[in-house]
């Protein structure tokens, strides 16, 4: 039946998340493999696994992906730094002080309203086609949510906490120091790895706009060449990393939590 | 008296945080700091925004988006949900589907739009539908997650009387996991926009997002922002609207102790 | 240990019933009760008390039929136990109400659960919010009431599906130490006026002799069955009592009872004296 037994045992193997998920993907993957074979889907728009496995390894042996991981690596990380570097201060001081939060908390609820990548064409104006646009949507994708879970951070420490430092006379920079900023760090956490992700996501798409080179570009050129085993190489790539990167961060949260 | 000022505090200074945002434009350029090429101001935006009023080029632009946001969130909502809940319901099928979703949720679904533009044309029906893959997602895990964290002892109460499995579903773990869909419904509708600006920047010739991209590269900054100003009020029309839903469904959260 | 009464036909008979869970992360199992055998008479107002951990909220959802023990088992008229029954109904520590649900709602979703027919269930329900004392709430929801009332709403619940059986696992442990007293007395009030059986957990041990004609004590992890007193004070039972001789020696076997079954580690089986 349902996992909503009051009282649930403990599962047996093939019942386990990493059997049935690992079982699905290795279907899947037959599947995709054999369809196109059998001609039950177009295998032009598809691919198929072994083709994508072959096109990796072409692509490792070009020599190219160093380059082109590099430049989004280094797009995405300086956006992501300056969008820690400033939004994490900034997200902490609008939650202590109410009045400068209620004065800027509507520009900023309206950007992260907005998807940041509309925000593009304007930074490609401002700032070229070259890195600095590419990092102006980082950062501008990562800033907010960063921002806006830091306030949340400040406003859900524990009111007691504060008040157990103050009555041993900590001043207010070790309130700060000492229990606010500690006590806000997990939802700080939770802001990063948000921005982590629109990160990722930004950086490729518009690199995919306008670029000449990165791993966008490179899916752009493919994409248009309908090359999907290649695509589909830098596809996995870039999810991978947006994977791995977001567990770090949410390993990190747990351990602070803890 | 003091009491409605504290009251109305947040929102007189939310409206004078734009004023004063406006203000201060206005003025950097007027006194020649800023050069109104790249950064426009708000005079020229307002009657580019009046202009495209009156042309109705406002209201297609609008329109088109909206329509392929609409249909794009709309269909997220259904299958998301569908998705959700028999995930949450059946472990097997959460385990089955969740490496699917983390690629859905991870991956740069605007890479394949060459594909989709073989399938489904250029214009709205590839952008309804990356619309439609980006937003899924977090509709479908909140569903999911709502589902698997329904306090156990309601559960057990229901059992108690009696319930079946049927029972269990309707009465109990659906409206239990109100909560949580509906914060995936806020989660989504920003996603859902996203999808269709992203999408209509690659693939379109209307709406918003398009209009953005084809001023962009006639280097039109104040059409940009014009068009950019429609997007902002659409998203944080949307929600808002989606948040305030979510404060109305507060008091059904199920944490032990209700 | 075995408990009988002069009765010829106990309404539930717990009969060498152990109840044991598989852990979820390591292997092996966690036995919360061992060789339990308990005979309860129809009518009879029953407590269970013991430390934490003792098995007792174990036992009443085996009895309610939402467990199944590993060995043994619990019989009910005559009828061995296999899952929920009309004739059972529980109130839950933590009140275990929907919160999307109003008083009313909620007090008609056992009679709803159990395809209630012969009579309208709002009228039926509206009928056991007064008799808990909650008339005018109706259309109130649980996040808008006190703890003591919500609790009132989930007896109201339970009582209104007319069980024969009343299951209570610490239906007050919730509540701060007044709003317990108040809500002790009460439920004395309501089970006066139809005598259910009704088994009570409890870990207070004031508690459980003010309000049972029973005392059945437990020992910590794995739980057993130490001893059975009988309480002989008369009902309707008054604060004054806590004060008699009875009262205190009842207090001070029990508390014994307590004390010996536990290790030195344990030792915070506080009386709330």
């Amino acid at each position: 039946m349902a996992r909503i037994a009051a009282f649930e045992s403990r599962p047996r193997f093939f019942e386990s998340r990493a059997f049935v998920s690992t079982t699905a993907v290795l279907l899947f993957l037959i599947f995709w493999e054999i369809a196109p074979r059998l001609h039950w889907i177009d295998g032009t728009f598809t691919s198929e696994p072994s083709r994508v496995i072959a096109a990796t390894l072409e692509i490792l042996r070009g020599g190219d992906l160093l380059r082109d991981v590099s430049i989004s690596l280094l797009e995405f990380t300086l956006g992501m730094i300056f969008a820690i570097l400033i939004g994490v201060p900034i997200g902490l001081l609008l939650g202590t002080f109410q009045t400068l939060r209620y004065l800027l908390d509507p520009p900023v609820m309206a950007l992260y309203a907005t998807p940041q990548l509309a925000l593009l064409p304007i930074f490609v104006v401002w700032l070229g086609i070259g890195v600095g646009s590419k990092m102006a949507v980082v950062f501008v994708g990562g800033v907010i949510p960063i921002i806006v879970n830091s306030i949340a951070g400040v406003r859900e420490v524990d009111r007691s906490l504060v008040l157990a430092a103050r009555s041993f006379c900590a001043s207010q920079k070790d309130v700060f120091a000492k229990v606010i900023f500690p006590g806000s760090l997990p939802a700080v956490m939770i802001g990063i790895r948000l921005g982590i992700s629109r990160g990722v996501l930004g950086v490729i798409v518009a690199e995919m706009y306008v670029s000449q080179s990165g791993i966008g570009n490179e899916i752009m050129k493919y994409g248009s060449a309908f090359r999907v085993d290649y695509l589909l190489v830098y596809v996995i790539l870039v999810s991978v990393f947006g994977f791995t990167a977001t567990t770090a961060v949410r390993a990190l949260e747990e351990r602070l939590r803890a | 008296m003091k009491n409605a000022i504290q009251r109305s505090a947040p929102v007189t200074l939310g409206i004078a945080s734009f004023v004063i945002i406006l203000v201060i434009w206005e003025l950097l350029v007027r006194v020649g700091w800023a050069n109104p090429f790249f950064t426009s101001q708000p005079s020229a935006i307002a009657s580019a925004l009046a202009r495209q009023i009156r042309t109705g080029e406002l209201l297609r632009n609008f329109l088109v988006s909206f329509r392929e946001f609409v249909m794009g969130f709309s269909a997220a909502v259904v299958v998301g949900l569908v998705l959700g809940v028999v995930a949450g319901w059946y472990r097997v099928i959460e385990y089955i589907l969740d490496p699917f979703i983390w690629f859905l949720y991870s991956a740069p679904l605007i890479a394949f739009y060459p594909i989709f533009v073989i399938r489904l044309g250029l214009g709205s029906g590839t952008v309804i539908a990356i619309s439609f893959l980006l937003s899924v997602t977090p509709i479908a895990v909140n569903t999911l997650t709502g589902m698997k964290n329904i306090n156990p002892s309601l559960i057990l109460a229901a059992r108690s009387f009696g319930a079946r499995p049927h029972d269990l579903l309707w009465k109990v773990a659906l409206p239990a996991s109100v909560p949580m869909i509906v914060a995936g419904l806020r989660l989504g509708v920003g996603r859902a926009l996203t999808g269709v600006i992203i999408a209509e920047l690659f693939v379109a010739s209307s709406g918003l997002g398009y209009s953005i991209s084809y001023n962009g590269q006639l280097l039109r900054t104040t059409n940009m922002f014009a068009s950019l100003i429609v997007i902002v009020a659409l998203g944080v029309a949307c929600t808002q609207s989606l948040s305030a839903l979510e404060a109305r469904f507060d008091s059904w959260r199920t944490s032990p102790g209700v | 240990m075995n408990q009988s009464v002069t009765n010829p036909l106990p309404h539930i008979r717990i009969l060498d019933v152990t109840i044991a869970y598989e852990k979820p992360r390591e292997a092996g199992t966690f036995v919360a009760v061992a060789d339990v055998n308990l005979e309860v008479d129809r009518g009879t107002f029953v407590t269970i008390v013991g430390p934490s951990g003792c098995g007792k909220s174990s036992l009443l959802l085996a009895i309610a039929g939402l467990i199944a023990p590993s060995s043994g088992r619990v019989v009910v008229n005559d009828h061995t136990v296999s899952g929920p029954g009309r004739d059972r109904a529980m109130v839950f520590q933590d009140f275990a109400l929907l919160p999307w649900r109003t008083v009313l709602e909620n007090v008609r979703f056992g009679l709803e659960l159990h395809r209630w027919s012969g009579e309208n269930l709002d009228e039926r329900a509206r009928r056991y919010v007064n008799l808990v004392g909650l008339n005018g709430f109706e259309h109130y929801r649980p996040h808008q009431l006190s703890g003591g009332m919500r609790q009132r709403v989930g007896i109201a619940r339970a009582l209104a599906v007319d069980p024969e059986i009343l299951l209570l696992d610490e239906p007050f442990g919730a509540l701060d130490a007044q709003a317990r007293e108040v809500m002790g007395n009460e439920l004395l009030k309501i089970w006066e006026q139809n005598k259910k059986t009704a088994l009570f957990v409890t870990h207070s041990i004031d508690e459980a002799i003010f309000l049972g004609d029973q005392v059945v004590v437990m020992s910590k992890n794995p739980g057993r069955i130490l001893e059975t007193i009988a309480i002989d004070l008369p009902r309707p039972r008054t604060i004054e009592m806590l004060d008699g001789d009875a009262y205190v020696d009842y207090r001070r076997r029990i508390r014994t009872h307590l004390m010996d079954g536990l290790s030195s580690e344990r030792a915070i089986v506080a009386p709330h004296g």
